[in-house]
């Protein structure tokens, strides 16, 4: 066969080149205009000006909230549905699964205008209520996220151990806290990832959803509007930061389960 | 050997030229009997024009933009351009980092056959471009007008008075809680604001009959000191907390659903609202507010690095200009965009024609009203329009608005980088969280 030819390294080009294109490319410039002035040297001024400008630090909490609240959500709608799916309450899951995850397939604009129109018919005027449509916005597009990866954990769950909880005493609740849930983790872990994050930045949705506050995304590219390129790339830089710190808590605790089954999409 | 084809890279607005394609129920059949349809894009046509005209090659590299920033930070991260459309006050702000090429002289001699751009030029908008400087030089020498317009209130005249939406302090009337919408957009809702901060004295005789009008008027509207911008701020939060939203394109959509009452809105998709809303069958108005409005324009200009001192790129730029200032690309264009070209036609009559085409009242028509546009055409050109009489209030009025809502308007020019930073910051001030909305 032809492809023995290719060594692993070399197989590894298409990726690399990808990757140097257009992740690590575009980040040096951010990085480097994070860290200079409108003169070009070095300065951590705008590191500084983002934590002492009040709207900005407003701007982070605002976000996550909406990250925040949007996850609960998500998580409370999610995990009751996953466990349905996975128990297996209906004869045909898999189809049910695919009826929970195929909006996943529409673009999310075009799912988001839809609930535009139906919460305009329930609340009157959108405009009343910007935090929490911008959060029914959110959570309906994130949702088939949290539920997959629930979904898979709960599916790989021994129920011997379910039943052994029972058959030593443990109530309802108790088997859902001591045993269920820690088990689980991994997919909520992997679920919260998925929604947390890309929530704090989502900006489309805020916009389509007439909320006209500004999260982390807007508030970069007003920066960049501005032709202010250091103290936007800073903000960029710092939401990166924060990031990568998230992804490294929720690595550390979904650690320990993930080679038993977590799921990662 | 064949010469190489000339490369004319060329940036413009989102859907902001005729890019063919009609069907033919949509031919366009004037008074003088001639036909108009677009059937191919505006682009390809020039290529065949020029190479039949000039016996040279062109091929024109497309590429669009979102807004004139967007423009400005492509341009700045080493994108090339030739030929570009930005709005006036980016146009100044090239002009001030010496970015632009002038025109040759030849571009404004009216005798050549095909400057159609000198020849076609409103009086009334060639004069407005002769006022405006940056610095010591005629903004009009670096630039040449697309489209223009007014900035105004898009309004369901069965739910708001047409006094009420004369004025922008509508957007701060609590009757209209959470029913307007506003512009996402800085510079126009800080023109706003301050239409709002001086609107006694703009509606007081004593400056309407000031000899210095103008001046002043220019100066208030451009003014980013800092207690201005200050007051501005104030003004601005307030009308935000009371809009629907801020929008960027949904206003257009949502007069017509009737989710809002009215909506700020640039003049031509002010006509592209009334418009559809009248497919819908809902009649909508446009109003121009008393104080003052803005008189915007974007408008073509060739880089300097671009061109790169190339005689035979300058002639094609040039051309490509005139090209769309040829009458009946003029009205292709207009059909397909929805906003008004600087151009009245000069001597042809098509433009006037197309205005009579889309807004004439019918015959045996009642209800008619005599609409002069003489400071648009000229004198010389034909001018006065019989028209239904609710256009007054409707597409007519927002295309070619009656002369004493242009004598009100001020041009909103590119500010300082101290202003900008101002304005800008105000604006963030304005769009971040603040604690008492959060429920």
């Amino acid at each position: 066969m032809k492809l023995r030819t290719f060594t692993r390294k070399q197989l590894g080009i298409p990726y690399a080149l990808f990757l140097v294109l257009f992740v690590i490319l575009p980040l040096s410039v951010v990085l480097y205009y994070a860290f200079t002035n409108e003169q070009g040297q070095f300065t951590m001024e705008n590191f500084f000006a983002f934590f002492t400008n009040t709207k900005a630090v407003g701007t982070l909490f605002y976000s996550i909230m909406i990250a925040f609240v949007t996850t609960l959500s998500c998580l409370a709608l999610a995990y009751p549905t996953a466990y349905i799916l996975a128990k297996g309450m209906f004869s045909h899951g898999a189809v049910l699964v695919m009826v929970a995850v195929t909006p996943m397939w529409i673009n999310f604009t075009l799912r988001i205008t839809a609930l535009k129109e139906i919460l305009n018919v329930i609340e009157g005027n959108l405009a009343y209520y910007p935090f929490l449509n911008t959060v029914i916005g959110m959570t309906y597009d994130f949702l088939p996220f949290m539920i997959l990866p629930l979904y898979t954990s709960i599916l790989k769950m021994d129920s011997q151990l379910l039943e052994a909880a029972e058959d030593l005493g443990a109530s309802g609740w108790e088997i859902f806290w001591k045993v269920m849930l820690p088990l689980s983790m991994p997919g909520i872990v992997s679920g919260v990832t998925m929604v947390f994050l890309p929530a704090m930045t989502n900006y489309v949705v805020l916009d389509m959803m007439y909320n006209s506050t500004y999260i982390m995304g807007s508030l970069i590219g007003s920066y960049f509007n501005f032709y202010d390129w250091n103290n936007g790339s800073m903000i960029s830089t710092i939401l990166l930061l924060m990031i990568v710190l998230l992804s490294w808590i929720s690595g550390r605790f979904g650690d320990s389960g993930s080679r038993e089954g977590g799921a990662s999409l | 050997m064949e010469e190489e084809a000339i490369v004319l890279r060329i940036a413009n607005s989102e859907e902001y030229i005729d890019e063919g394609g009609w069907d033919d129920d949509e031919t366009i059949l004037l008074q003088s009997g001639t036909k108009i349809l677009g059937v191919h894009p505006m682009v390809d046509d020039f290529e065949a024009w020029y190479e039949e005209t000039y016996g040279e090659k062109v091929r024109v590299e497309y590429s669009t933009y979102g807004t004139n920033e967007e423009l400005y930070n492509q341009m700045t991260l080493g994108n090339t351009f030739d030929v570009v459309c930005p709005s006036e006050y980016m146009i100044m702000k090239l002009m001030e980092e010496e970015r632009l090429q002038a025109f040759s002289d030849s571009f404004f001699d009216p005798g050549e056959e095909m400057n159609y751009y000198i020849k076609g030029v409103s009086p009334y908008i060639d004069s407005v471009f002769r006022e405006l400087k940056m610095g010591d030089e005629e903004v009009r020498r670096y630039g040449a007008g697309y489209m223009w317009g007014t900035m105004g209130i898009v309004y369901n005249p069965d739910k708001v008075p047409r006094e009420a939406a004369s004025h922008w302090s509508m957007l701060l009337d609590r009757a209209y809680y959470k029913q307007i919408t506003m512009k996402d957009s800085v510079r126009d809702s800080y023109f706003i604001g301050l239409g709002v901060l001086h609107e006694n004295e703009l509606l007081g005789q004593q400056l309407i009959q000031d000899p210095r009008y103008n001046e002043t008027l220019s100066a208030w509207m451009n003014d980013t000191s800092e207690q201005t911008v200050a007051r501005a701020e104030q003004i601005l939060s307030d009308m935000r907390k009371n809009a629907y939203s801020l929008e960027t394109d949904s206003g257009k959509a949502d007069m017509v659903t009737g989710k809002v009452v009215a909506n700020m809105q640039w003049s031509g998709d002010a006509v592209y609202s009334l418009d559809q809303a009248e497919e819908d069958g809902v009649e909508l108005a446009y109003a121009v507010p008393e104080e003052c409005s803005n008189l915007w324009f974007d408008g073509w200009c060739m880089m300097k690095k671009g061109l790169s001192e190339d005689r035979r790129k300058q002639n094609a730029a040039e051309a490509w200009i005139n090209f769309l200032s040829r009458p009946d690309n003029v009205v292709r264009n207009m059909y397909y965009i929805g906003y008004t070209s600087v151009i009245a036609g000069g001597k042809s009559n098509l433009i006037y024609e197309y205005a009579e085409y889309c807004y004439g009242a019918e015959e045996g028509s009642e209800d008619t009203v005599e609409y002069p546009m003489e400071y648009f055409f000229g004198a010389e050109h034909e001018n006065t329009l019989v028209a239904e009489k609710s256009q007054l209030e409707r597409q007519l009025y927002a295309q070619y608005p009656p002369v004493e809502v242009l004598d009100r308007c001020a041009v909103m020019k590119c500010f300082s980088d101290e202003g900008n930073k101002r304005i800008s910051r105000m604006w963030t001030n304005i769009r971040c969280f603040d604690w008492t909305e959060l429920f």
